[in-house]
């Protein structure tokens, strides 16, 4: 059978630009900014993607590459011809599956709350809700925590869910030319368009109320702009700022090295790994970085900002946005922009993350698509049943933090030292710059051999001196949850072995071919 | 907003998007060679 190919070099950057372009970029970002530093968290941002970002970009779009011309499309394969002496390191490449079928899980049911509350915004549901505690109480009511008067149960939100799931399966199964390119490649522009109508929307907001001064857009952009120098001896900042750099450009999640799988000898890698991340960060930096906090502050002021930026990155999203929106003329039309936004945001990284698992059994197993796209939906829709009946009860969260935040840095480890070291550096740089369209500074030698993996052990290293113990033993869990934590953690580490047993069979049918063959 | 903001928006604006650009105008430039090199195949 042969391997499907990106229609186009710009449908593949547009591909890769969609999967990292999420909704980290419109809420995470600006939320992060302003509570680690403000424009001084723009010093460790850039030293992130500079010395960490942009050369895992360069990394995963060359091992990806290299492994599609084995014909593998997921980290297994990839990392087994890479260092094909050593028969376990297929099995770290467990974790590329792994990660992003968890983040899939739950990544889907989020998505699909954009989806009902574009609609929301459209047909004025929410319009009754003026205050922090209703909007609030919509929110729970929508998401089936609390009965109340907006919802008498969860019923509306899953069916937006069965809807955005289905849709999500769909374009997978059409395949990267048929369904993925050609969602982002019409996604993207749109999304672009909705967020700048937005962008300048809030920024000429100017002061909407004239008898408090103090709320106005300008202050809005002083709270995510204005440094404060003290943040840049905090580890914790740096820390935040290189989180946000790899949850923003998707690496080490695994589905680069899927895309990338499906580009051909000769396709440039270094100059669209360049491309995808610069597209990014103008989503993130640039506009991300000028809707939310600023129309907050220009209606509710700094110092409610600051307590609902503490609230965390949701709160923002659903419940001010909608509040500031509807305070606007024309705002049910400015609602449906932000949440279709943030839906076509999520909808172009959630078919990124569904596409490695799904592939590794094409890929491994013979199957056919069909089959593949079968075998995933169900799996995945029964996983999703416990996010969704029990939100609130701590699994997202664990399954956000293994699946998108520990794996992930474990992940990039890995492969950067498998390809700076085992590779080795000669032959990744040359294997970078094949078909290239760009020539990478020198520097990067060094950076990717040297100072990428130094950085990421660094993160590690300092989670494991400041975290691990506390996140083992549950410190953090209120007591009430503690079951569904320990619950899910079980859940997490059977699919992990489920996956090392499926990689170990289809590593041992294939020998079981080669030995008839040659027979 | 106090003129260190102002520093610090329009450098990593100036530095992203003379970044986007850069690579942006390189990728549609490498399209076109191909495009001409196809046509006088």
């Amino acid at each position: 059978m042969a391997r499907e190919k990106w229609g186009s070099k710009l449908g593949v950057i547009l591909a890769v630009a969609g999967s990292a372009i999420g909704l980290g970029n419109f809420l995470r970002f600006p939320v992060q900014a302003a509570r680690n530093g403000g424009g001084a968290f723009m010093i460790p941002y850039f030293a992130a993607l500079f010395l960490l970002g942009i050369p895992l970009m360069w990394i995963e779009w060359t091992i990806g590459r290299f492994g599609g011309g084995f014909g593998h499309s997921t980290a297994p394969g990839m990392f087994h011809s890479i260092w094909n002496k050593n028969r376990f390191i297929k099995y770290f490449g467990v974790i590329g599956i792994f990660g992003p079928l968890v983040i899939f899980v739950y990544y889907t049911y989020i998505e699909s709350w954009l989806l009902g509350y574009s609609l929301f915004s459209l047909t004025g549901k929410y319009n009754g809700c003026n205050s922090e505690q209703s909007m609030t109480a919509f929110l729970q009511g929508y998401q089936g925590v609390a009965k109340n008067a907006f919802f008498g149960g969860i019923g509306p939100s899953y069916l937006f869910f069965v809807i955005t799931f289905l849709l999500n399966i769909l374009v997978v199964y059409l395949g990267v030319s048929r369904g993925i390119e050609r969602v982002c490649k019409y996604g993207l522009p749109i999304l672009f368009a909705f967020a700048v109508v937005l962008v300048v929307r809030v920024l000429s907001l100017g002061t909407p109320d004239p008898t408090k001064p103090d709320y106005n857009v300008v202050n809005g952009l002083g709270f995510l702009w204005n440094p404060d120098w003290g943040a840049l001896k905090s580890a914790k900042v740096w820390l935040a700022a290189t989180g946000q750099i790899f949850f923003t450009l998707s690496c080490g999640f695994g589905v680069i090295l899927t895309y990338a799988s499906y580009l051909t000898k000769n396709d440039d890698v270094a100059l669209s790994g360049l491309t995808a991340s610069a597209a990014n960060e103008v989503a993130e930096v640039i506009l991300g970085g000028s809707i939310v906090i600023p129309a907050a502050v220009a209606f509710f002021g700094p110092a409610s900002v600051s307590a609902i930026a503490q609230g965390g990155a949701f709160n923002l999203g659903f419940v001010t946005m909608p509040l500031a929106l509807q305070r606007m003329a024309f705002g049910g039309i400015f609602g449906f922009m932000w949440f279709m936004l943030l839906f076509i945001a999520g909808l172009t990284s959630s078919i990124s993350l569904a596409l490695p698992a799904l592939v590794f059994l094409e890929d491994e197993f013979n199957l056919s698509r069909r089959k593949a796209s079968l075998i995933f939906a169900v799996a995945t829709f029964v996983l999703a049943q416990p996010v969704i009946f029990l939100l609130g009860n701590g699994v997202v969260d664990e399954l956000d933090f293994w699946g998108g935040t520990f794996c992930v840095v474990v992940f990039a480890a890995v492969e950067t030292i498998l390809f700076g070291w085992v590779f080795g550096m000669e032959e990744a740089w040359k294997e970078m710059h094949v078909g290239s369209d760009i020539r990478i500074p020198s520097v990067y030698r060094f950076i990717i051999k040297y100072v990428t993996p130094a950085f990421l052990f660094f993160i590690l290293g300092f989670w494991f001196w400041q975290e691990w113990m506390p996140t083992i033993l549950l410190k953090n869990v209120p007591a009430e949850n503690v079951r569904y934590v320990i619950g899910t953690r079980l859940a997490l580490v059977a699919l992990f072995v489920l996956l090392v047993f499926l990689v170990w069979r289809s590593w041992r049918n294939k020998d079981m071919r080669r030995t008839q063959d040659a027979v | 907003m106090r003129s260190e903001g102002w520093v610090f928006l329009a450098v990593s604006w100036s530095v992203i998007l003379l970044l986007f650009l850069f690579s942006m105008v390189r990728t549609l430039r490498q399209k076109d060679k191909r495009r001409q090199q196809g046509k006088n195949l």
